[in-house]
């Protein structure tokens, strides 16, 4: 097993919530993504690459063939699965203390969500509920989130430079440089392999 | 609600796994008792990483993992019922830039007898023999995504690398180059340039799954 | 302003400061204590060793209020050296204290600080196997620290922690094996403020000003005139101070709950986790580094060194009051302009000495995103980012969410730079101390995530540039952002770091309170 691949960690988290309340946390998704004001602290916090909510319906488990048994659950589901840089105690403490409400919104009618603080009920919550991930593969282990939207940016900005900038005179390119510098001065941190997330060897 | 962000795609699917042990005519299975969740969940752990996973190979994947759900978890209380699954599931999450059906042909015709493996423990499957009929299977175990977070982009994951490479290459360019003079340092970018070849988004790059900066 | 005089704000929470070790609620430099040793006990049988335990408590300096400036009473009040005391997780053990109580301790501190290198950065030369002779045994079980005025109080009361430990030969022995001056091998550490002059400064060995920013935590007893700038950032822009468990175990913290603790209670609350590093400086290398820089560095010396720290060098004033030769030019002579009226007795001289002071403590980086005035890898914006990681306008609970749970009390000291001339393999460097409620989150997170990473900064795999783990590799670097507005000054590049700073040794202890070492040495602890 690992959940983790370079600098990013794999978590799934699966937590059963009353069909009829699964109903209101689809609404309060729906409210997220009308008022993506609503995304803000987690954009900021900007250390997920992608994350998901699913909710799965207590009929809609997948059925395949008559030789598979019918689930029959009293609960609908709602599956978390995150890619986020860090380990797991950094990614949980910085969540619970920048946005609590957000959490609690995300989460909210889910049975037995005990609120984001006190943090270790919500530790506990997580990590109770969490699946082991088998097989997880990164496309970039060396970069995290930051270090792909940094890229991006720093990339299309240097294709327009080499554009307007390789006829100019020596001096006219090294002022147009030394102003491309300074515009990309915050992407020009270096990468390498991260540090370790892992307790495997503790 | 959403499985697409942009262009980038969140897939999830839950394939149920075959109870019981595996073909019960294998007497290699039997010795080993084992059931074909355990099965999967062996090849699952086994699989190559990185660089060499199935997924390096399959064009667009940003972040992708298998595992198997066992069950799900009583929430201890009074006041709350007591639910059951009657099959574990192989769970596949991918998160990819592009259509589904393109992804899962590639991840089929790529990576053909890695996904019979894994897949052959699950319901169903037999009736599975080419890309196609993978991406209906897949269709068939697909939950759509309530909520879609993308926190990076949803560009293709070659233009992802080669801005990776680029912006480690020029990280370090920057650093070589200060206190050069003016026509020093115009050549030498020209040279970078002929280096790095900006407008080649394959060559050079980092590739899928690399796990160090260096080429 | 409103609560700089004391009066608008009191202190809502009361500690028994009588129970709690000094050092956790003073930096003792700060009261007249130059001067520290440092030793380590090792314990052999448990019984003789509570013995030695229980007649050294009464040596220990608890956390009771002293008045900071010299009043004439001061000696009735305030001892003339202090005491106190930790445990290795390895120490506990000796000491007998039930495996239940010994489980409920948090993972990092039963490992230790070598177990731990790969998540500090202590790789290279700074991996354990070159550590101090004393720290390549697994017995070190106590540290005794003793501060005072001067040497002859540090070698009287070393002298009569001997005496103790040799009328319990077979339960205590102080070990040997700390490196010291001119190849010396000694049984202690010695510690001290860097002197000019005669007198004690806040100089650390690299030229540095040490020893300003701290955090201020409810109930710890200090003045309130300290906490603007030291507490936590609100969103009116205001401080409070921080939860008391944010320090001391047994109390709420930050995130509204008791901090996780072992059993039973009496044995862990008000008491903490303090770690303790030996962090070796190269001044030759450093000094050397920064000529050479200095050279190509559009600005002085002075500037440049600051551009690391966040801090200039001479007197502490942080980059965000003066970011340019030219603005700490200005400080400074405003700074004179002040001393001489304060001098002449001119009393709106010494609220506007205090305003200005206050501005040495007292800021955010919120008007410098960029970092074209404190770099965003300034070790200062490294190891308390303030509010700076909020980047948008309330997308986070407070300012300062991300660093209320990661501040560190910091309780070092120099030391060496005496003896024998400063250079790469003189003895010398600082004895870093941090106290904490959880050595992970606050201290490990703080030096893996914060000062050998860059992720949160966006800076990648940059590091800090006084204290990171480089190894003078091209992009073993620190930017200098440049400006946008003022005449566009492109970024600087500190490029080919080595490093400045290795660590030499130390551990991870726990610092009972009164009421817990007093039932340790009786064997009283019972989490039954
Ligand atoms: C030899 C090693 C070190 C040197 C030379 C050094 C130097 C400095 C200097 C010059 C300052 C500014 C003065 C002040 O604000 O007090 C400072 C502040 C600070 N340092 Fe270090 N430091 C060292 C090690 C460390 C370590 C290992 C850590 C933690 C991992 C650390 C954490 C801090 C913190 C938290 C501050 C206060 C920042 C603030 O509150 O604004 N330092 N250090």
């Amino acid at each position: 097993m690992s959940n983790i691949a370079g600098k990013a960690y794999a978590m799934n988290v699966i937590t059963p919530i009353p069909w009829w309340k699964a109903i209101w946390q689809h609404a309060a998704f729906k409210f997220v993504v009308r008022f993506p004001s609503n995304l803000k602290g987690l954009i900021n916090l900007s250390l997920i690459h992608y994350a998901r909510w699913t909710i799965i319906g207590r009929n809609s488990f997948p059925h395949l063939a008559p030789s598979q048994p019918k689930e029959d659950l009293h609960y609908s589901y709602m599956m978390f699965e995150s890619n986020f840089n860090g380990s797991w105690d950094q990614y949980i403490d910085s969540f619970s203390f920048a946005i609590p409400e957000g959490l609690d919104l995300f989460w909210r009618f889910n049975i037995g969500y005990p609120k984001s603080i006190p943090l270790h009920g919500f530790y506990n919550y997580i990590r109770f509920n969490q699946i082991e991930t088998d097989h997880f593969y990164n496309a970039y282990p060396c970069a995290s989130s930051n270090d792909v939207k940094s890229a991006t940016h720093l990339y299309d900005n240097l294709k327009d430079f080499t554009e307007t900038s390789l006829e100019l005179s020596d001096e006219d390119f090294e002022q147009a440089y030394n102003a491309l510098l300074l515009d990309n001065q915050q992407y020009l941190g270096c990468m390498e392999a991260g540090p370790s997330l892992s307790l495997k060897e503790y | 609600m959403a499985n697409t962000s942009g262009n980038a795609y969140g897939l999830t699917a839950l394939c149920p796994i075959i109870n019981g042990h595996t073909n019960d005519s294998n007497p290699l299975y039997k010795a080993a008792g084992e059931s074909h969740d355990k099965e999967v969940r062996r090849i699952l752990q086994a699989l190559p990483l990185n660089q060499e996973s199935p997924f390096a190979n399959t064009d667009n994947t940003y972040l992708a993992r298998l595992f198997i759900l066992n069950d799900v978890f009583f929430q201890q209380g009074n006041d709350f019922k007591r639910d059951q699954l009657k099959s574990k599931y192989l769970c596949f999450n991918s998160n990819f830039h592009g259509e589904l059906e393109p992804y899962l042909t590639s991840l089929w015709n790529n990576n053909e007898n890695q996904v019979r493996e894994i897949w052959q423990h699950c319901v169903a499957f037999e009736s599975v023999s080419n890309a196609n009929d993978f991406v209906r299977y897949i269709k068939s175990c697909q939950l759509t995504t309530t909520l879609f977070f993308n926190g990076s982009n949803d560009q293709p994951v070659a233009e992802q690398l080669k801005a990776l490479y680029v912006k480690q290459m020029f990280s370090e360019f920057v650093l070589t180059q200060q206190g050069k003079s003016a026509a020093e340092l115009k050549q030498a970018f020209k040279y970078f340039l002929q280096r790095v070849q900006l407008n080649d988004v394959k060559s050079p790059s980092w590739k899928p799954g690399q796990t160090e900066v260096a080429l | 302003m409103s609560y700089i005089d004391g009066i608008s704000m009191k202190e809502s929470k009361s500690l028994d400061l009588y129970d709690i070790q000094g050092n956790v609620c003073k930096g003792y430099g700060r009261y007249g204590f130059p001067k520290a040793r440092y030793c380590f006990l090792s314990f052999q049988h448990t019984h003789s060793a509570r013995e030695f335990l229980a007649l050294l408590i009464e040596k220990i300096t608890t956390a009771e209020t002293w008045p900071v400036s010299e009043s004439s009473d001061h000696h009735r009040i305030k001892p003339n050296s202090t005491l106190n005391l930790g445990f290795t997780y390895s120490g506990l053990k000796k000491l007998g204290l039930p495996e239940r109580s010994l489980k409920g301790f948090p993972v990092d501190f039963t490992m230790g600080m070598k177990a731990r290198s790969e998540i500090l950065g202590d790789t290279g030369i700074s991996a354990p196997e070159h550590w101090d002779d004393i720290w390549q045994q697994d017995n070190v079980h106590a540290w005794v620290a003793i501060n005072a005025r001067d040497q002859d109080a540090i070698e009287f009361e070393f002298n009569a922690l001997g005496d103790l430990v040799t009328q319990h030969p077979d339960g205590v022995r102080i070990m040997s094996g700390i490196k010291g001056p001119n190849n010396t091998i000694l049984p202690y550490q010695d510690a001290s403020a860097v002197f000019e002059n005669g007198l004690p400064t806040a100089k650390e060995h690299f030229g540095f000003t040490d020893g300003i920013g701290n955090p201020y935590f409810e109930g710890c007893g200090n003045s309130m005139s300290r906490l603007p700038g030291r507490g936590k950032l609100m969103r009116d822009g205001s401080w409070q101070p921080l939860a008391t468990g944010e320090f001391v175990l047994g109390h709420v913290d930050e995130a509204q709950e008791y901090p996780p603790a072992p059993e039973p209670k009496l044995l862990s609350r008000n008491g903490t986790y303090m770690v303790y590093r030996k962090l070796h400086e190269n001044v030759d290398t450093f000094n050397g580094y920064i000529d050479n820089l200095a050279k190509d560095f559009d600005g002085s010396r002075d500037l440049l060194m600051a551009k690391m720290s966040g801090r200039w060098p001479d007197n502490g004033a942080p980059l965000t009051l003066a970011a340019t030769d030219e603005e700490k030019e200005t400080l400074d002579a405003k700074m004179a302009s002040i001393e001489l009226r304060v001098s002449e007795g001119d009393k709106s001289a010494l609220i506007e000495r205090k305003e200005l002071r206050r501005q040495w403590v007292d800021f955010t980086f919120n008007d410098d995103k960029s970092g074209s005035r404190c770099p965003v890898g300034a070790h200062i914006r490294r190891t308390n980012t303030r509010g700076s990681l909020e980047t948008e306008h309330k997308a986070f609970h407070r300012p300062g969410a991300l660093v209320d749970r990661r501040r560190l009390m910091r309780r070092g000291l120099p030391y060496g730079g005496i003896d024998e001339a400063k250079s790469d393999s003189a003895e010398q460097g600082i004895i870093f101390m941090s106290i904490g409620a959880s050595i992970e989150r606050q201290f490990e997170f703080v030096q893996q995530q914060w000062v050998n990473y860059s992720n949160d900064f966006k800076l990648g795999n940059d590091k800090d540039p006084l204290i990171g783990s480089h190894d003078g590799k091209l992009t073993d670097k620190h930017i200098i952002q440049g400006c946008p507005i003022k005449g566009a000054k492109p970024p600087f590049f500190c490029t080919q770091m080595p490093r400045f700073v290795e660590t030499r040794g130390g551990d991870y202890f726990f610092i009972p309170s009164i009421s817990a070492l007093r039932m340790i040495a009786e064997g009283l602890i019972d989490p039954s």
